[in-house]
């Protein structure tokens, strides 16, 4: 029992002594962080755990107000908005943290290549992820659905699209920094490969700060997923996406408030936690001026 | 299997910055046609001011960067004749030193790690034994080896990097500045340890410096280094100098003993821009001794009574 305890405690300590853990050393990270677990905790066991069947209509009970059984209340065909709300968590959380792990492993790629070898490739390869940036993600969103029509991978492929510009260009600068190390000189000094020198020293020391950006972006992506939504050009019905229920929401935004208001303070709660969260994590790696350099 | 491990003949590299639509090119002159032999077992110093070319020469007798004229010859083979590969192989046998500890190694690698990683680069696994005896070659507790750069001094820091340096087994070692950014007391130490290193291994040393007491103490030559140029090079290190700028560098170092001090004349003027050499001699503009010829024809390298010399007037 002692040494289980005992352990327990190294193990505790042990993650305590991570960056991840010292994010939720501070009240604010715990508030955060917690939200946030729950928030995934909830993504991933949403059949278990809501109330009613989210696409089960019932129009002789629509637009009813919170209380009991609806908690939240329906929406006009009648639907519980609370189970919409939960499994309109699976669809944000899920594309936007797609788009991003897209985005970074795209934009890391590029930039790290851009960076490492520099000249003419890396003028050639940074034209063209700015030119990304130029476009409005709207802009990028409509060219997706024009292709492959509305639903949830256009949404993903335009938001993954609108955040490459930030991945590449973080970790170009990062890299184009690091390469002037005296480590860098002296690990090729030793006879290094080009292949070492970027996977064993580079990319390595240039991973955090694109970790964290990648963290505050995936707030910014259920953001951009909600709005794409709400123009009707990502989840389609019945999929519940919490931008697409405040889209249907405004046609009764009189008459059933509740149909727009919940899902709108999901998305702002998550958002503001996710920052928050983000932040703590700049905290705790120590990287605030490496993020700012970018 | 030649006497000199290293001889270098008429090397110049000159950087240039690239012109535009408002403003012409410039080129500097980095390292400009310097030679020297360098003799297995023997240790050259180079002395000389911030920015006179020292830290280039040593990239480029290692090829870290690429000369733009000139020859190194290693063991007898032309470096800069040898492919990427055989360069790679060959860096074994040539190793540095590097100035600044706290950066020469990478901060998320433990010592163990750092000291692994010569062997694994050249496509070996060391077994622990052998980390183990290097760390203490270069007097490392073995202790250490789980502990990471920002966890250890700056003296422990150094001691890594020449234990990096020496996993190899090289048989040159080029020390760029070894102990300028240490202290006092950890300089004497790492001074100690370069000494005892170079009789056990018969190691041959390129030691760069800009402290002369320091390279009078270490070295069997001496090359003093102006803008890019060897002025000077002493076959020894108790011959008197007979370049101006040698007998000012030897001038200006303080005794420790009170009695002993001198006045000590200070340089006048202002090093001229490596991007903008003068026609004559470099040094003319702050030389005591310096007339017309000087200031129009610069001196060549030659030998005049007993060494090397670059100056038209010689002490």
């Amino acid at each position: 029992m002692t040494s289980m305890t005992g352990t327990a405690a190294r193990m505790m300590s042990g993650f305590g002594n991570t960056s991840l853990g010292r994010a939720f050393g501070s009240i604010l990270g715990k508030v955060a962080g917690g939200f946030l677990v729950l928030l995934l905790l909830t993504a991933i066991f949403a059949p278990w755990i809501t109330p009613f069947d989210y696409a089960a209509q019932n129009l002789m009970n629509g637009n009813q107000p919170p209380g009991w059984p609806h908690l939240l209340g329906t929406d006009q065909f009648g639907r519980d908005v609370l189970s919409r709300v939960i499994y309109g968590a699976r669809t944000s959380l899920s594309v936007s943290a797609t788009a991003i792990a897209i985005s970074i492993t795209v934009g890391m790629t590029l930039g790290a290549a851009a960076g490492y070898f520099g000249g003419l490739f890396e003028r050639c390869v940074m034209t063209v992820v700015d030119l990304t940036w130029s476009f409005p993600d709207i802009l990028i969103a409509l060219i997706f659905v024009a292709i492959i029509g509305p639903g949830l991978t256009s949404t993903t492929f335009a938001i993954a699209i609108a955040y490459l510009a930030q991945f590449t260009r973080l970790t170009r600068a990062q890299i184009v920094r690091l390469k002037r190390e005296t480590f860098i000189e002296a690990t090729i000094n030793l006879g290094a490969k080009p292949h070492h020198i970027l996977l064993r020293h580079l990319l390595p020391n240039a991973i955090a700060p694109v970790i964290v950006v990648g963290m505050l972006a995936i707030g910014d992506g259920i953001v951009l997923e909600a709005t794409l939504g709400f123009f009707g050009l990502g989840a389609q019905p019945p999929t519940p996406s919490w931008g697409a229920m405040m889209s249907s929401g405004t046609a009764q935004l009189f008459l059933s408030p509740w149909v727009i208001i919940f899902p709108g303070v999901v998305v702002a709660v998550t958002v503001i936690m996710v920052n928050l969260f983000g932040d703590e994590l700049i905290r705790a790696l120590d990287i605030r001026d490496r993020i700012r350099g970018a | 299997m030649t006497v000199n491990l290293m001889e270098v003949r008429d090397l110049t590299k000159r950087f240039t910055a690239p012109g535009g639509p408002f403003r012409k090119a410039r080129v500097m002159h980095a390292v400009n046609g310097v030679g020297f032999d360098l003799a297995r077992g023997r240790t050259i110093g180079v002395v000389g001011e911030s920015g006179c070319g020292k830290s280039t020469l040593a990239r480029l007798i290692l090829r870290l960067i690429e000369p733009t004229s000139g020859t190194v010859r290693f063991d007898g083979d032309d470096l800069l004749a040898k492919s990427a590969g055989e360069m790679r192989k060959l860096r074994a046998r040539m190793q540095m030193v590097f100035q600044d500890p706290y950066s020469a190694i990478d901060p998320r690698y433990t010592v163990a790690r750092a000291v692994t990683e010569p062997f694994v680069v050249q496509g070996r696994t060391p077994d622990p034994g052998e980390i183990e005896a290097l760390l203490t070659m270069v007097g490392l507790n073995p202790g250490l080896a789980s502990s990471f750069p920002h966890q250890i001094s700056g003296g422990q820091k150094q001691r890594v990097g020449i234990a990096r340096a020496l996993a190899l087994r090289p048989s040159l070692l080029v020390l760029d500045e070894p102990t300028a950014s240490l202290d006092v007391s950890v300089q004497a130490q790492i001074v100690s340890l370069l000494e005892d290193l170079r009789s056990e291994l018969g190691l041959t040393y390129l030691f760069i410096s800009h402290d002369l007491s320091l390279v009078r103490y270490f070295c069997d030559e001496i090359l003093v280094m102006y803008l890019g140029r060897v002025v000077e090079a002493l076959p020894d290190t108790d011959r008197p100098a007979r370049h101006p700028y040698t007998r000012t560098l030897m001038e200006s170092t303080f005794a420790p003993d009170p009695a002993m001090r001198r006045v000590i004349a200070p340089l006048e003027g202002e090093v001229p821009s490596p991007f903008d050499l003068p026609p004559g001699c470099a040094f003319a503009d702050r030389c005591p001794n310096a007339d017309a010829l000087c200031r129009t024809d610069p001196p060549a390298l030659e030998r005049r009574g007993g060494h090397p010399v670059a100056c038209h007037h010689p002490l």
